[in-house]
Order: structure tokens, then C-alpha cells, then sequence
């Protein structure tokens, strides 16, 4: 049985333990509210912005741009993989790595080369020690500098793509749905491709006016718009980060709760068994003292 | 044939309008244009500029529009731009400033690149719009 002296030590560890989780888990909740905010501003815009693109693309030909090219063989697959920097943020990571690892292994039944570039440095971590290729690496990314990363990104998948180095790009980023739900999301961003979205935009289109023509206007807004995908790429996965990280400070801190509530009862316990010989021990020395005057 | 316009502006920050408008004119890339309710599909470049247009109950609005996408379709007008203005909340006196040295350093602008040009060209506009120029 451990002393009470141990016990006290361990339940004052405990406590300043979840002092800290509990501290992380208000800045995480602060974070969560304000990039969560960001991201419901940036969905209706982004979503405005795939509307129109995907309109263009539909009554355009592949050739009309080298960002609507579609590759015939699939030979290169670039993915952009979005984890975080840091831990302690429950099962975050690991399930997208987890996911990551089976998308991959799809992938490699039809792609003969697959690279990853990674925004975030859990992501990297795993998978530079996996073998699989590995390409860019972008860290410290937040919500002040998505922008400027996202256009750094942007033109470089891009570069890559129209020069024929890549076949296909694909973002894969936690979806964020709702403080306590995220979605893993494996999302085309090159070629971009009016086929896939049943043709939605097809009646009356043959009347469409644009200004100026058409191909200077696929010029302009098709490279802005894969900045646009990718940046709401980021700004969802950092809002689903903070997220997670609320929910597992949260559960750490209960859970602390718990290891503290068992501690002090086992506290408790010692003392008193402690108070009990003790007695046992003056009963039976004063039991013994008079036996003996008696004699 | 709806009567109504339904305008959204949405820029990345924020929704910042959406409602019904009875005409709106936008500083297109090739000039100018209208749009009056029932008309053709139509997608435009937007340069820096000032966007009006005309609702019900406010009347006559002006917005600066830091450029981006105008898309009309079905009646629905939506303006996709970096960043939009209040023309009440800008200091005009300083964006005068601001849009005469853009001027002066784009007389200089001897033997730079397309993209250099474009883009001191589109911050001179803004600085413009801006100060009502």
C-alpha cells in the first residue's frame, strides 16, 4: 500500500495536469470559435466561386486551357495532405493517417507513381519514415497566412500539372461538419473536370455571354480558383483541428477528474487504516500495561 | 420572368449583401454594364471599381469592389470579389494620394514585366474607386 506522502504527490501531479488540459482546451474552444467563423464566410464564397468554374468548364473543351487537360494514362498522382503541426489533439492525425494509408493503397492499383506533399508536420513525419515518395513541405500554417500559403501552393500544383509532371491532384483534408464531428475528405482538385458533376449546367448554355471571351476568362479565373479550393482546404482542416483538440482536452480533463476522485478515496482509505492500527496499538499497550499491574 | 434581381456579393470574409435589387451596374473588364431583371446568362470580369445598384427599400447603394467575378444566371446576380467597401468609411483624401503616386510609379515603369504592370494597374484602380475617381 503506497504511503499517504505518495499519494498526495500523485494527486497534486494529476491536478496540474488538468489545470494545463483544461487551459488548452479554452484556448482551443477560443481558436475553434474564430476559425469556425472564417470557415462559414469562406464556404459561400469558395462554393460561389466552384459554381461558376464548374459552369465555364462545362462549356469548354479540354483544350481550351492546360488546366482542364485531361491526362490520357494515369501515371502520376499527387496528393496534398493536410495534418496538423502538433499533438494532442485526440485521434486526429492518426485517422487521417490511417485513412491516408488505405486511399494509397487504392491508388496504387491505378496510378503507378503516387507523391504526397504535406501542409502540416504530423503527416510528414509518418510518412517519410513509410518510403512512399514525398514531395513539398509546408508548415506553420495558420489562419493569418493561409492565403499567402495557399497561393504558394496553388502555383506550384499548377506548375506541375500543366507541365505534365502530375496526371492528377488531390486535396485530402478533414471536412469540418461540426464541433464534434470532422470527415476525411478525398477531393479532385486537377484536372478540372465539368464531367463529374452530372451535367448540371446544361440547358440555355449555348446563349452564355462572356466578357471578356471565353478563354481569356478560363486564363484568369481557373488558377485563382484551385488558390480558393485550396485554401478552403486549409481553413477546414485548421477549424477541424481545434475542434478535435476541444474534444480531447475535454475528455483528458474529465478523465483526469476520474484518476483524482480515485485518488483521494484511496487517500482516504490509508489514512484511516493508518488511524485504525495506530489505535489497535494504544489499545493494545494500554491492554497489556494493566494485565500486568493487576498481577 | 421574375420582376426582381437577386444580388449576392460575397467576398471571403463575409456575405455582404444579398438580397433583391431592381438594376445593378458593374465596372466590367470591357466597360460598364447594366443588368435589368430577365437578363441572358452572362459572366464578366470585374475590374476595381464601384458597384451600383437600386433596391426597394434603400435606394441607390454604392459598394467598392477590390475587382473579381460578376455570373448572371436565372436572374441571380452574384458578385465574387476579394474585398468590398463601404464608400462612407474610406478616407478619400489619403486614396487620392495613394492613387496618384500608382499613377507616377507606373509613368516610371519602363521595362517591367506583364504581371508588374497588372498588378500596379489593378491597385491604381482600386486606389480610385476608392477615392471616387
Amino acid at each position: 500500500m503506497p504511503s499517504l506522502k505518495q499519494i498526495t504527490t500523485k494527486i497534486k501531479s494529476v491536478r496540474s495536469t488538468r489545470r494545463i488540459m483544461g487551459a488548452m482546451k479554452l484556448i482551443a474552444a477560443v481558436r475553434l470559435q474564430k476559425a469556425q467563423a472564417a470557415l462559414m464566410a469562406y464556404r459561400p464564397y469558395s462554393d460561389a466561386y466552384r459554381d461558376v468554374v464548374l459552369n465555364v468548364a462545362a462549356l469548354s473543351e479540354s483544350e481550351d486551357h492546360p488546366l482542364l487537360r485531361v491526362p490520357e494514362e494515369k501515371t502520376n498522382l499527387h496528393v496534398l495532405f493536410f495534418t496538423s503541426d502538433r499533438g494532442l489533439c485526440g485521434s486526429f492525425n492518426s485517422a487521417l493517417i490511417r485513412n491516408m494509408q488505405r486511399y494509397i493503397e487504392e491508388q496504387n492499383e491505378v496510378f503507378g507513381n503516387i507523391k504526397l506533399s504535406f501542409v502540416g508536420r504530423r503527416g510528414r513525419d509518418y510518412f517519410s519514415r513509410s518510403g512512399v515518395g514525398t514531395g513539398k513541405y509546408y508548415t506553420g500554417v495558420n489562419e493569418r497566412n493561409s492565403r499567402k500559403f495557399s497561393e504558394e501552393l496553388a502555383a506550384a500544383l499548377t506548375e506541375e500539372f500543366r507541365v505534365g509532371e502530375s496526371d492528377e491532384v488531390v486535396l485530402a483534408y478533414n471536412h469540418f461538419v461540426s464541433a464534434i464531428s470532422q470527415k476525411m475528405t478525398f477531393e479532385r482538385l486537377l484536372p478540372l473536370s465539368a464531367k463529374e458533376t452530372d451535367d448540371g449546367g446544361g440547358e440555355s448554355s449555348s446563349d452564355y455571354i462572356f466578357e471578356p471571351e471565353k478563354e481569356r476568362i478560363i486564363g484568369l479565373i481557373l488558377p485563382k480558383y484551385v488558390q480558393v479550393r485550396i485554401e478552403r482546404a486549409i481553413n477546414e482542416s485548421l477549424t477541424s483541428e481545434h475542434a478535435a483538440r476541444m474534444t480531447a482536452m475535454e475528455n483528458a480533463t474529465s478523465n483526469a477528474d476520474e484518476v483524482i476522485a480515485k485518488l483521494t478515496l484511496l487517500f482516504n482509505k490509508t489514512r484511516q487504516a493508518i488511524i485504525t492500527t495506530e489505535l489497535m496499538d494504544i489499545v493494545n499497550g494500554t491492554e497489556a500495561q494493566r494485565k500486568g499491574g493487576n498481577e | 420572368m421574375a420582376e426582381k434581381l437577386r444580388l449576392k456579393i460575397i467576398t471571403p470574409e463575409k456575405l455582404v449583401f444579398d438580397g433583391e435589387v431592381e438594376e445593378l451596374v458593374a465596372p466590367g473588364q470591357m466597360g460598364e454594364f447594366g443588368v435589368l431583371p430577365g437578363h441572358v446568362p452572362f459572366l464578366s470580369v470585374l475590374f476595381p471599381g464601384r458597384l451600383r445598384f437600386k433596391t426597394v427599400e434603400s435606394g441607390e447603394n454604392t459598394l467598392i469592389i477590390h475587382g473579381g467575378l460578376a455570373d448572371v444566371k436565372d436572374d441571380t446576380v452574384s458578385i465574387l470579389t476579394d474585398q468590398s467597401e463601404n464608400p462612407a468609411e474610406v478616407d478619400v483624401a489619403a486614396a487620392r494620394k495613394d492613387a496618384e503616386a500608382f499613377q507616377r510609379e507606373l509613368d516610371d515603369l519602363q521595362d517591367a514585366g506583364d504581371s508588374e504592370r497588372e498588378e500596379l494597374d489593378r491597385k491604381l484602380r482600386i486606389a480610385r474607386a476608392r477615392a471616387g475617381e
